[in-house]
């Protein structure tokens, strides 16, 4: 690989340092004039760090690598502050072969991916990339396999974040994959294996780029993406958003912003949110406004999986991941995508220490022969580990109506290592539903009744009141309490405070 | 013509929606019962109800076709 004309360019570096700074400066900016993006794209990869970042942080590392002198390395990494905090960024410049990976550009990208690992400092990728550069041939794809490699090292040290600013394809679409979140630009950005020519030479489908790996695609049916907005601006502001939930690295403290009191509104509406009927729907997103801290919230995957929600908030100033079942989707049941989707958050949230804040109102995994062929006894394992693993988590529940059998194990409960959970007055826990229960408990009862339908309705409303009201769990102490809705915040929040002394 | 799907696997437990109905989008037109849950099957854009697909008591898949909606302006 040419790495003779890197060399030479480091002598000419050197030469001038002994000119006076203001003569490096100058020749600097001549030599990286803006190069205009093509296409859709708006501003250019340095622009897209200045823009990401804290206005006039950024310090760019190596700025003059290239594989051919002048020609730059295909990739402008550097550091520089969000919020006030470091944070190392790897933006794929376009302007350069497309941002093909070659060696060159693969090295400048493991060298940011070390920085970032070795001084604990989270790292954003900002993908623009057709993929792996061909002429570079196999050092293109050892470059890649490299850059993958600290992907998963880096897992356990740092946040990672991908941006898709443009068309990410093969090698340039899995180093996205092994990062925490995917943030996508509707309309220009794209993630997939081949795009639309390959994929019609290879099996004959026709479709088009955006059908294959636009932003719809995976941030509604594939769940490979997490966010789908409108610009590249909004997707650098959301990335600010989301690191202002997220410690530096899985050693620093949690960011504690200034608390903020619930909104009134949302908090007098707490306790009749819930209707009385079990079986008649209404939006989670509601308790959630009654509980957490009036103001920004962060939803991931909101049109994935949309029967669980999960997203980023604060309490007392403190960030938290809210996991919730939201009957207003699908009855807010379990199947084996909502159980990737909460295992997923619940494994990132314990891998930084994040509070998880459970709310549980689940009538079940859904049962039949889809979901297993699925894999959902699989996929519903995946939430049992994140919950038990997330032990650097503090890990509250609250069971705010029905929890039933495996559902009520999976969705954060005390059996897993939650550290508090309570249950509002009117919710319902037991090993089946009342339906269910009552069929099994009192089968020849029902057969030989005159009018089963009748006995059945009766013994549903004892096995409701006797069986599965929440006291039955907090004198066996498998819940802290059963707590009327409104006492909810206060809960959480002394929980929170005990935060200060783990 | 445009189709409100069921989401989800489960019984038509009642049909809301009558043919000529005039709907909006998130109109409940039919609800499903699964899993005692009482699940709304909603209007996916504005128009009218063109014809109901199923019955009550009836078995549907999720994906399958509950009503369609005339879509089409001034119809």
């Amino acid at each position: 690989m040419p790495h003779v004309s890197h060399d030479r360019l480091t002598t000419q570096t050197t030469d001038s340092v002994s000119a006076p700074r203001a003569s490096l400066d100058q020749r600097r900016r001549e030599r990286f004039a803006r190069v205009e993006p093509r296409g859709a794209r708006v501003h250019t990869a340095r622009e897209r760090a200045e823009l990401l970042l804290d206005e006039g942080t950024f310090v760019e590392l190596a700025p003059l690598k290239s594989a051919q002198s002048g020609a730059g390395s295909g990739v402008v990494t550097g550091w520089g502050l969000v919020d006030g905090r470091p944070v190392v960024v790897a933006c794929h410049d376009a302007a350069i072969a497309s941002g093909a990976i070659g060696a060159v550009m693969a090295a400048a990208i493991c060298r940011a991916q070390r920085f970032a690992i070795d001084s604990g400092f989270p790292i954003v990728y900002v993908n623009d990339s057709g993929g792996a550069r061909v002429p570079d041939g196999i050092h293109a794809l050892h470059g890649c396999g490299e850059i993958f490699a600290l992907n998963v090292e880096a897992q356990q040290r740092i946040p990672q974040i991908s941006v898709i600013l443009g068309p990410c394809a093969g090698a340039a679409a899995y180093s996205p994959a092994l990062t925490d979140w995917t943030i996508m630009v509707k309309g220009h950005g794209h993630m997939f294996l081949t795009g639309p020519d390959i994929v019609r030479a290879a099996t004959g489908e026709d479709a088009t780029a955006d059908e294959i790996g636009g932003s719809g695609m995976h941030t509604r049916t594939s769940g490979v993406a997490h966010l789908e907005v409108e610009t590249e601006v909004d997707a650098l502001q959301s990335v600010r958003h989301l690191l202002s939930y997220l410690p530096s690295n899985t050693e620093a403290r949690l960011p504690v912003g200034d608390p903020v009191p619930v909104n009134p509104r949302s908090a007098d509406a707490l306790p009749t949110v819930v209707p009385e009927k079990a079986s008649v729907v209404f939006d989670m997103r509601a308790v959630v406004d009654g509980v957490l801290d009036n103001g920004a919230r962060l939803e991931l995957m909101p049109e994935h999986a949309g029967s669980a929600l999960t997203l980023f908030g604060r309490i007392d100033g403190r960030p938290v991941g809210v996991v919730a079942n939201q009957p207003a989707v699908r009855g807010g049941i379990l199947d084996s995508k909502t159980s990737v989707k909460i295992a997923r958050f619940v494994e990132f949230c314990g891998r930084f220490g994040i509070p998880i804040v459970t709310l549980v109102d689940v009538p079940g995994f859904l049962p039949g022969t889809v979901e297993e062929g699925r894999g959902i006894i699989t996929h519903g394992a995946k939430v049992l580990k994140a919950y038990v693993e997330a032990k650097k988590s503090m890990r509250l529940t609250v069971v705010v109506r029905k929890a039933y059998g495996g559902a009520y194990i999976a969705m954060g409960s005390t059996s897993l290592g939650a550290d508090h959970a309570w249950a509002w007055s009117n919710a319902e826990i037991a090993v089946m539903g009342p339906g269910g229960a009552v069929g099994l408990l009192h089968r020849r009862a029902l057969a030989a009744a005159d009018d089963p339908g009748a006995l059945r309705d009766e013994l549903a409303g004892e096995y409701r009141e006797n069986v599965a009201r929440p006291f039955l769990a907090a004198e066996a102490g498998i819940i802290e309490d059963v707590i009327h809705p409104e006492e909810t915040r206060d809960r959480l929040v002394s929980a929170m405070r005990l935060l200060e002394h783990r | 013509m445009i189709d409100a799907k069921a989401e989800i696997v489960g019984n038509v437990w009642k049909i809301l929606a009558r043919e000529g109905d005039q709907v909006g989008p998130g109109d409940p037109l039919v609800i499903l019962e699964t899993m005692k849950m009482e699940i709304p099957v909603v209007a996916p854009a504005h128009g009218h109800v063109a014809s109901v697909l199923v019955s009550e008591g009836q078995i549907v898949q999720e994906g399958d076709p509950v009503v369609e909606i005339d879509d089409t302006l001034g119809a």
